[in-house]
């Protein structure tokens, strides 16, 4: 990261709405999804993103992506006003979103291949990072032939393979085992610190979401707006002691609980009245 | 890569049924050779011909009830030695071989030695029908029964439900249904391939006869208007199956 | 335990071999050795077949016109069927037509193909070509179509261009589609020739069977139909072995 842009925001939302059309239908019924999302997050910064099924967490992470445009708003990578996916940003998808038809090392590869870098090179980048989160013995395996933990870490290398100084993840670890999810939990928070790495995280898991972040943002339902954003400064690196025991921890996890709790038994009290 | 609505695609195919059937009126009046391309307008002729002289429901009712004898008939043949296979791995590998051998075989290949074996009465063309369609259903019902969920069995059992027959009634056949379902669908499209095969070989009445009597007086637009139902009754009776088929899937 | 298990495998359809040959020798040769054809019958005749050389050359006819028939048909059904993928609208138009033609009996559009294309090789080849084309066609036409949305997804997300996409996403993902279409044309077209060979130009392994049904001779017949039974099961396997292979390909997401 160089110093005369560590102020600029790594991503700045203003105003993002966005709406969903019901049907096909030109004029149908829209329901509104994200509703004046306006966030800044900071360079290098580790920013969780909670909240309930259904509010918009993966819209707005699209749209962050360009992957989707907001109807109102803009989104600000480092600066500039983006349109469309760029190479600042990486995506890592909850189904992994592996080609079952690469092997490992192919699959990495494909950002690089995309770009037309030269063979050798993107070999050599795309080793690195599958040695990176210690797949070496399984670069010519196909991804049915692993585990749902080996392939997101597949999808993991696939991302960092970019150089993307933003890595944005869909609940990347809501589809894996609760013991492997913890390993993995733990070298991401290695390799974001080595690589400094700004890192936009959803989840389902309040744990997760304090563990892991700098800040935690916490969505309200229906529809979608920020409800408010916590801190998390317990100290880090968060997996040599028992963080879960620290005073702190509690605390925000107990807000959060709390803040989301409320929202859903708003919600059961409007579906069943 | 967005799919297209509903709406539009029908649309546009509406329009194209226009598009094709005017095409084709003009081509064969400028072509004017009915033998080998009647006017849709002569084909409507001929197919309101054949409603008003009730040629055609005679045939369709010939067909329908072969069709349906010979299903029921291979549902009943196809259960019985499906779960045998999919319950006995010694019946697997001794039967096994004779229903691939037959799914591969064309049916027609087989009509002849029907013929010679069991004449062409009705038993004879039920045969066929079951010939042709008995592969499926069986497949589907070994399958099904074979891949019968382990926890439903155990639930099942939990709560006292004993013995291989209880079990297959309460739990495997309910699991298997989608699976069965699939295989009749299958089974009818082969079926009514039979049927018309069966009908076909020899003059003998039903849809397939009609055409078959109509195309040896080379009256090509009384052929394609007897052509039309046939191809409707199979694809009718698919659609109505899959359908069910839909309904039946809970996951 | 592995031994135990296998060796019944091997013997099993053997034994019950023995006795489907065994048991119809027995009652054929009882009840009426002509009518019933025991496999001793069956095999003479073969023999006799084999020596007039008379099987050797309908095998060869039917062969060549399957094959002809079906290399035009995956010739002309895949490109076909990546144009009504792509082109979606055309694809949909078209796709009635062909779901129609493919679910009419072939035996009834005999009739059709005399007065389009008369009794000899061209009516015979059509008969194998077109029904196997549909069949692939459509099934390539789906595959293509039927792109992984995530998959497709993640591809934009890395900013893969059109012709990217159909390379590492479209393309690939299709490919089971199309194997699947190549597996059931094949059966189609299998038909097809037999179909051509009783109903159109008496030849061929289609033609053996025909002409055994007027001499009344069932063993003629039934050397016929072992040779398509064998023939159809060699190709069916062959490509039922080369569509497990794409399998996973398929696999859905996670
Ligand atoms: N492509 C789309 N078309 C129509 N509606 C959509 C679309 N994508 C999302 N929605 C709707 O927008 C709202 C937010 O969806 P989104 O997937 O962003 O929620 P989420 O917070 O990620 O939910 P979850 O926690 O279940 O992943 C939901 O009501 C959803 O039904
Ligand atoms: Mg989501």
């Amino acid at each position: 990261m160089k110093d005369a842009t560590v102020d600029v925001p790594a991503i700045e939302l203003r105003g993002i709405r966005k709406t969903f059309a019901l049907s096909d239908d030109e004029n149908a019924q829209r329901v509104l999804a994200l509703d004046g999302i306006d966030l800044s997050i900071r360079q290098g910064e580790f920013l969780t993103i909670i909240g309930p099924s259904g509010c918009g967490k993966t819209t707005l992470l699209r749209i962050i992506a360009s992957l989707i445009l907001p109807d109102d708003g803009e989104v600000m990578v480092e600066g500039e006003t983006v349109r469309e996916p760029g190479l600042k940003r990486a995506m890592v998808f909850q189904t992994f979103g592996l080609f079952p038809w690469k092997t490992v090392i192919d699959n990495v590869m494909f950002p690089l291949q995309v770009r037309n870098e030269p063979a050798e090179t993107a070999r050599e980048t795309a080793m690195h990072h599958i040695r990176q989160v210690g797949l070496d013995r399984f670069v010519d395996a196909y991804p049915h032939q692993l585990s749902g933990g080996m392939q997101q870490r597949v999808g993991l290398a696939r991302a960092l393979s970019t150089g993307a100084d933003i890595l944005l993840m869909d609940e990347p670890f809501g589809a894996i085992d609760a013991q492997t999810r913890e390993l993995m939990q733990e070298e991401l928070m290695r390799i974001w610190q080595e690589e400094q790495k700004t890192v936009v995280f959803i989840t389902h898991d309040l744990d997760e979401a304090v563990l892991l972040a700098d800040r935690v943002l916490l969505m309200s339902r229906g529809p979608g707006r920020v409800r408010e954003t916590i801190p998390v400064e317990l100290p880090r690196p968060r997996f040599d002691y028992d963080v879960r025991g620290h005073e702190g921890f509690a605390k925000v996890r107990g807000h959060l609980w709390q803040a989301l709790r409320n929202d859903l038994v708003e919600q059961r009290a409007e579906e069943t009245s | 890569m967005s799919a297209r609505s509903r709406k539009d695609v029908r649309r546009d195919q509406l329009i194209g049924v226009a598009v094709f059937l005017v095409l084709w009126e003009v081509t064969a009046r400028a072509l004017d050779n009915p033998l080998t391309m009647p006017p849709i307008s002569a084909i409507l002729a001929a197919l309101l011909d054949l409603i008003l002289s009730g040629e055609l429901f005679l045939a369709l009712g010939q067909s329908i009830f072969l069709l349906i004898v010979g299903l029921i008939a291979a549902t009943v043949i196809g259960f019985v030695f499906g779960a045998l296979i999919a319950r006995s791995q010694t019946a697997y590998w001794m039967l096994n071989p004779y229903f691939s051998a037959l799914f591969v075989t064309p049916t027609i290949a087989l009509v002849p030695l029907v013929l010679v074996w069991f004449g062409f009465g009705f038993p004879g063309r039920v045969i066929v029908v079951v010939l042709a369609a008995v592969v499926p259903i069986l497949f589907s019902v070994a399958s099904g029964l074979r891949d019968a969920p382990g926890d439903l069995i155990d639930v099942a059992r939990s709560f006292g439900v004993k013995g291989e027959i209880p079990l297959l009634f309460t739990v495997r056949i309910r699991a298997a249904l989608p699976v069965l379902m699939a295989g009749l669908r299958l089974a009818a499209g082969r079926g009514v391939v039979g049927m018309a095969v069966a009908e076909t070989y020899l003059r003998l009445g039903g849809i397939g006869g009609l055409i078959k009597s109509y195309g040896a007086m080379f009256q090509t637009d009384y052929v394609f208007a007897s052509i039309l139902p046939l191809s409707l009754l199979g694809i009718g009776l698919v659609t109505l199956i899959a359908r069910v088929e839909r309904r039946l899937h809970w996951t | 335990m592995l031994a135990t298990i296998s060796k019944p495998r091997v013997l099993l359809p053997l034994l019950s071999l023995v006795v489907v040959v065994g048991g119809w020798e027995l009652v054929g040769r009882s009840i009426n050795p002509l009518l019933f054809a025991p496999p001793s019958v069956v095999a003479q005749q073969f023999a006799e077949l084999l020596a007039t050389g008379e099987l050797q050359r309908a095998a060869t006819i039917t062969v060549q016109a399957l094959f002809l028939g079906y290399a035009l048909a995956v010739v002309a059904g895949i490109p076909f069927g990546i144009v009504m993928g792509a082109w979606e609208r055309f694809g949909d138009i078209l796709q009635p037509y062909l779901y129609a033609i493919f679910s009419t009996p072939r035996v009834v559009v005999v009739p059709l193909i005399i007065v389009w294309f008369g009794i000899g090789f061209e009516a015979r080849l059509f008969l194998v070509f077109f029904w196997s084309a549909i069949a692939i066609s459509v099934n390539t036409a789906q595959g293509v179509r039927h792109a992984r949305p995530d998959l497709v997804e993640v591809a934009r997300s890395y900013r893969a261009n059109r012709v990217q996409m159909a390379r590492h996403v479209l393309i690939p993902g299709a490919i089971p589609f199309v194997v699947a279409g190549l597996r059931i044309g094949a059966e189609r077209a299998i038909v097809g020739v037999i179909i051509g060979e009783m109903f159109l130009q008496i030849v061929g392994l289609g033609g053996v069977i025909q002409k055994g049904s007027e001499e009344l001779l069932p063993a003629k017949m039934l050397c016929a139909v072992v040779i398509i039974a064998t023939l159809g099961t060699i190709i069916v396997t062959l490509l039922d072995t080369f569509e497990k292979r794409f399998q996973n390909w398929k696999g859905d997401a996670a």
